[in-house]
């Protein structure tokens, strides 16, 4: 069963088409969700969740119309907002087992969860605290713990990292991954920041001005292309032209000597002509296609990697 | 450049000089529009100097004892939430007097000297704008703040600089975040300013408006301007300059080209990861040569521990070659600004 399917999914305001005709089909997993400002992804989210109604077309999630059974959705689906959306004057405990009584957890069993969930994202003594006085950090933790308290199948994530310093990211990264990765619950992330859904991510879903844009695991994206990238910490032009001297295609781009990959001859003479000419060697690296390509170039063309 | 790693986190570490290049002089560039008000910046100062500032909220002390200097360029400010970097962009830009030691913005004392206003431009962190005012009036207002003459042409000039022509005449209300914070950026860079302050600029850009602020914050140190914005997201600094200012607890931690910073830690060895045809004949072979003190054999690769990388760079391809062994893959292991900030902020 796939976890998210939309056929000629359409939404307007208006005059605005936030989304048009996405088609989409996802698997369960860890997917990154990317798309410009006014792309759709928040629309997109809503209407998974089952909270505003599709203009047109049809969307399914975990076999579920998002129109019919939007409540039966929100039961087993979980949702991060990306904006503050906390009360500052309850503690975490208060307000997560409060969440667990709405999505219909029993007494008990919520308070229960709430203990549970509290720990996994790494909440502890500061849990009976008001949330006011929280961090960003740990305010990013309270949003998650709250959507996964009642078990969910699935959880939409927006904007996880936004506000974090370079070590809460990391950390909040890793949650996801093992949140996905141990506890076995399919997760779809919203971001802006490439490199993060790269981390984390193993398919990509890009959405541009309502339209599917590119659904494909991440490693179509970041695919090894056959040019070799050869960093020295100076004569890089001398690299170069040395090694065109021995026949292979090579060019400068900085410190680097970008060489297309012939044959295995050219490690050889990648090493023999560093050692002749002297050169201190920083880097030997095949080049990988990166995300952000498919945000430069007008219309990406999967399996080219030139 | 001069990169600076304060080893004795103490009162009082010596950390004066220069740490951009060499100071901006030049003149604005483009100053076509700009009225003739700005009074230039004594010969030689340089941009942005803090002499033992700081600056403390009560009990509280957001900025400790910072000395630094910045030159014509880009440098990113960097530091756990809390390190004090919006503090320090606020004294920048003349919010907030130092509660002690000196701030000078182009030579002059921007919360004493309103005249220095004229060459600042700073994008706040919080979206502070009118929702009410349309983009090009929240920018023409801004140029006109500034006392431009031609505040029209200015603003329309810095709204396609950022690229938001085409949303300029709605109400910045309607405007997604990313966009809001170009009209910011654009409000800022309207009266050409030769500094230029940003708090998290980035926040809400997606990725190719993200590709397009890094181009153009690039192109403004390159005409010369002293930019100076703090994000979290390092690989984008990384992307946008070498230089960075790392900020841990009010303190400066280090400043400089991070990669000579990194050189400067001297206690962490270089970790070089290597594929080659025969990773146990190369790591036997390399572990004979005085610059390499540890050599691990993985799966499928080998890891060189050496203090001394630019030895070590300039023996591999010939160490191999003498070994017959064919080098596939050299990586270095934690050069890169992610370990540096690391480095600084754990220790």
């Amino acid at each position: 069963m796939a976890l998210i399917e939309t056929q000629g999914l359409t939404k307007h305001y208006g005059p605005v088409k936030a989304l048009e005709k996405l088609d989409l089909a996802v698997e369960p997993g860890i997917i990154g969700l990317v798309g410009a400002n006014g792309a759709g992804k928040s629309t997109l989210i809503k209407i998974l969740l089952g909270v505003i109604p599709p203009t047109g077309g049809r969307a399914v999630v975990l076999g579920m119309d998002v129109v019919r059974e939007a409540s039966e959705i929100r039961k087993v689906v979980g949702y991060m907002p990306e904006h503050d959306c906390l009360p500052p004057d309850v503690g975490a405990t208060d307000f997560v087992t409060h969440m667990a009584r709405i999505s219909g957890l029993p007494r008990s069993a919520a308070r229960e969860r709430t203990a549970e969930v509290l720990r996994h994202v790494g909440l502890y003594e500061e849990r009976y605290r008001q949330i006011g006085g929280y961090s960003t950090g740990m305010k990013q933790r309270v949003k998650l713990a709250q959507a996964l308290v009642h078990d969910p199948k699935l959880l939409l994530l927006d904007e996880p990292t936004n506000g974090l310093d370079p070590a809460g990211r990391d950390e909040m990264l890793d949650l996801i991954k093992r949140t996905g990765n141990e506890f076995g619950i399919a997760i779809m992330v919203a971001s802006h920041l490439l490199g993060e859904i790269e981390q984390v991510c193993g398919f990509l879903v890009a959405i541009d001005a309502g339209h599917l844009l590119s659904a494909a695991p991440i490693t179509t994206f970041t695919a090894r292309t056959p040019v070799l990238a050869v960093e020295v910490e100076e004569g890089s032009d001398r690299l170069a032209a040395a090694l065109v001297g021995h026949g292979f295609k090579a060019r400068t781009d900085g410190d680097c000597v970008l060489v297309a990959m012939e044959n295995e001859a050219l490690y050889d003479a990648i090493r023999d002509t560093v050692a002749d000419l002297a050169l201190p060697l920083v880097r030997i690296q095949q080049e990988r296609r990166r995300l952000e390509d498919l945000f430069r170039d007008p219309a990406p063309v999967a399996g080219n990697p030139q | 450049m001069t990169a600076q790693l304060p080893q004795n986190p103490g009162p009082g570490p010596d950390l004066q000089g220069p740490v951009g290049p060499a100071p901006a002089v030049a003149p604005a560039q483009s100053t076509s529009e700009l009225e003739p008000t700005a009074a230039p910046a004594p010969q030689g100062a340089p941009a942005i100097e803090l002499i033992n500032a700081a600056r403390w909220y009560g009990n509280v002390v957001a900025v400790n004892d910072l000395s630094f200097s910045l030159g014509a360029g880009v440098t990113g400010l960097l530091g756990p939430n809390g390190a004090g970097k919006t503090t320090l962009l606020h004294m920048l830009a003349g919010f907030l007097a130092p509660s002690a030691g000196t701030v000078h913005v182009l030579g002059r004392s921007p919360n004493r000297d309103p005249s220095v206003y004229r060459q600042i431009g700073l994008v706040p962190e919080r979206e502070a704008v009118y929702p009410f005012l349309t983009g090009f009036e929240y920018v023409r207002f801004n140029a006109r703040l500034q006392g431009m003459r031609d505040s029209d042409q200015a603003a329309r000039d810095a709204i396609l600089r950022v690229g938001l022509e085409d949303a300029m005449d709605r109400p910045i209300g309607t405007y997604s975040k990313g966009m809001r914070q170009r009209a910011k950026v654009a409000g800022a860079l309207v009266h050409d300013p030769q500094v230029l302050l940003l708090d998290e600029p980035f926040n809400g850009m997606d990725p190719r408006q993200r590709l397009a602020m890094m181009e153009l914050l690039g192109q403004m140190a390159s005409a010369g301007r002293t930019i100076l914005f703090s994000s979290h997201i390092l690989e984008e600094v990384e992307r946008v300059g070498n230089d960075i200012l790392v900020m841990v607890a009010g303190r400066l931690a280090a400043s400089g080209d991070y990669r000579a910073i990194r050189a400067l830690m001297t206690d962490r060895p270089h970790t070089i990861t290597i594929r080659s045809s025969d990773d146990r004949r190369l790591g036997w072979a390399l572990m004979a040569d005085p610059t390499v003190f540890g050599v691990e054999l993985g799966t499928d690769n080998l890891t060189v521990k050496t203090a001394q990388l630019s030895a070590f760079r300039r023996l591999i391809a010939g160490a191999s070659r003498t070994a017959g062994v064919r080098l596939f893959e050299v990586v270095s292991g934690d050069e890169s600004l992610e370990s540096v900030f690391d480095y600084l902020v754990r220790r």
